[in-house]
């Protein structure tokens, strides 16, 4: 698994369903997935550095880098930290992120 | 030479512009949010460029400490609460071949579930090669298929991890679900596209996999051997929590990273390890060890007993 801390937030299902309709090429399908998966992460981790201490940004990132799939250590750490329900404000941002895509997949009007 | 009926390019041509309308659209949203979150955050992009990480890349960067932790048995997933209580694997293991020996070399689903789930992370994700081994001998001693987490050196980038329904594949340019044999109930009906390796013959087409081959570390340096490689290749599906086994060839690729899911099953896969509504739910996932290639693909029927409250459970 190539899995990242929230991956456990993630269900973008209805996304991945328009993805694979459109898709002419399992190359194709696989450049939609690794686009939508680089603005997830930046979204994810821009939501995180949002309500995170700027102080804490260091540390977070060391930690993130040496484990990024480790969910208990970072959530932990964040819970901590922002001392607010971070899955809740991740899961948030993501369906925001989610249905955006989606709107921009399902009405692809020049 | 045929050619397209009077309206059929048009339409071609309307959806591929459709296509790549939305290949374009994406790469602008991805680097309008790339670039907003370099502005807003640039000691982050510094911080990855210094370790020589590309931040867009970060699911490689997990993979390759995956892959490392696996080896040196360091995965740090879930706290080892109440770790020491456990038996070791190999104890495990010994255990059920002596209840195999009671029972005259017919191991019920319940041991084997007892055992696999002695053996499993308390948190669904990948395991340390310590956990594979014992898997693999419960395997071989309970299911009677040698199946390997590694093999030949490949290695998926997880072993335990949610499979997810797919639906069926074409065997050959035009097949439809008119004429492709489907599930009495719930059928999930025909994938627009292809497979990872074209159009699946119909032997390989009914029990058949998808695995995360894009996420792995290796996959685009060794492109060409892996593609051979995993085209086709026999794995053994566990479901851990009920304990039935099918295997599948492996004859796609994905699920993306961000549906939750690790691998995907045929109708018919999903159909044996849960029932008609399971479109869910955590499974094992070892290559099978079949070098005369003699292991058939489909259920593997290695004991009719089911458990009450267990068996079947659907997702």
């Amino acid at each position: 698994m190539s899995k990242l801390f929230f991956d456990h937030l993630l269900n973008l299902e209805k996304l991945d369903k328009q993805i694979k309709r459109v898709a002419k090429s399992v190359e194709e399908r696989e450049e939609l997935w690794l686009l939508v998966d680089e603005i997830i992460h930046h979204k994810a981790l821009g939501c995180i550095l949002d309500k995170l201490p700027k102080d804490s940004h260091e540390e977070f990132l060391t930690l993130f880098h040496k484990s990024p799939h480790n969910q208990d250590l970072l959530i932990g750490y964040l819970k901590n930290k922002i001392g607010e329900n971070i899955e809740e404000l991740l899961s948030q941002e993501l369906g925001i992120v989610s249905d955006e895509l989606l709107g921009e997949i399902q009405n692809p009007k020049p | 030479m045929s050619h397209d009926p009077p309206g059929t390019t048009y339409k071609i041509n309307r959806e591929r512009i459709d296509t790549d309308y939305l290949r374009n659209k994406l790469k602008i949203k991805s680097l309008e949010v790339k670039n907003s979150f370099n502005e807003k955050y640039p000691h982050v992009e510094k911080f990855f460029i210094n370790r020589g990480i590309d931040f867009a890349k970060i699911r490689e960067h997990s993979a390759r400490v995956i892959a490392t932790g696996a080896l040196t048995g360091t995965l740090l997933f879930t706290p080892p609460s109440g770790i020491r209580n456990l038996p070791a694997p190999h104890e495990i293991v010994k255990n059920l071949a002596d209840a195999n020996d009671n029972q005259g070399g017919n191991p019920s689903q319940k041991e084997l579930l007892d055992s696999i789930k002695r053996i499993l992370p308390e948190k669904i994700g990948p395991m340390n090669r310590s956990q594979e081994k014992a898997l693999e001998q419960v395997f071989t001693n309970t299911i009677g298929v040698s199946a390997k987490a590694t093999l030949e050196g490949e290695h998926l980038n997880t072993t335990y991890g949610y499979i997810g329904a797919e639906q069926h594949l074409m065997r050959y340019p035009g097949d439809t679900m008119a004429t492709h044999p489907k599930l009495t109930e719930k059928d999930e009906g025909m994938a627009p596209g292809r497979g990872a390796w074209g159009y699946v013959p119909s032997e390989n087409e009914k029990w058949y996999a998808v695995v995360q081959t894009l996420y792995l570390p290796d996959w685009n340096t060794r492109l060409k051997y892996l593609r051979d490689w995993y085209k086709y290749r026999k794995v053994l599906i566990v479901n851990t929590v009920n304990g039935n086994a099918v295997v599948a060839d492996i004859a796609d690729s994905g699920p993306a990273a961000w549906t939750g899911k690790h691998f995907g099953g045929s109708p018919e896969v999903m159909n044996f390890l849960g029932g008609s509504r399971y479109k869910k739910g955590p499974v094992v996932v070892f290559f099978v060890d079949d070098p005369e290639n003699k292991v058939p693909l489909g259920p593997v029927d290695y004991n009719n007993v089911n458990i009450p409250g267990v068996a079947l459970r659907e997702a």
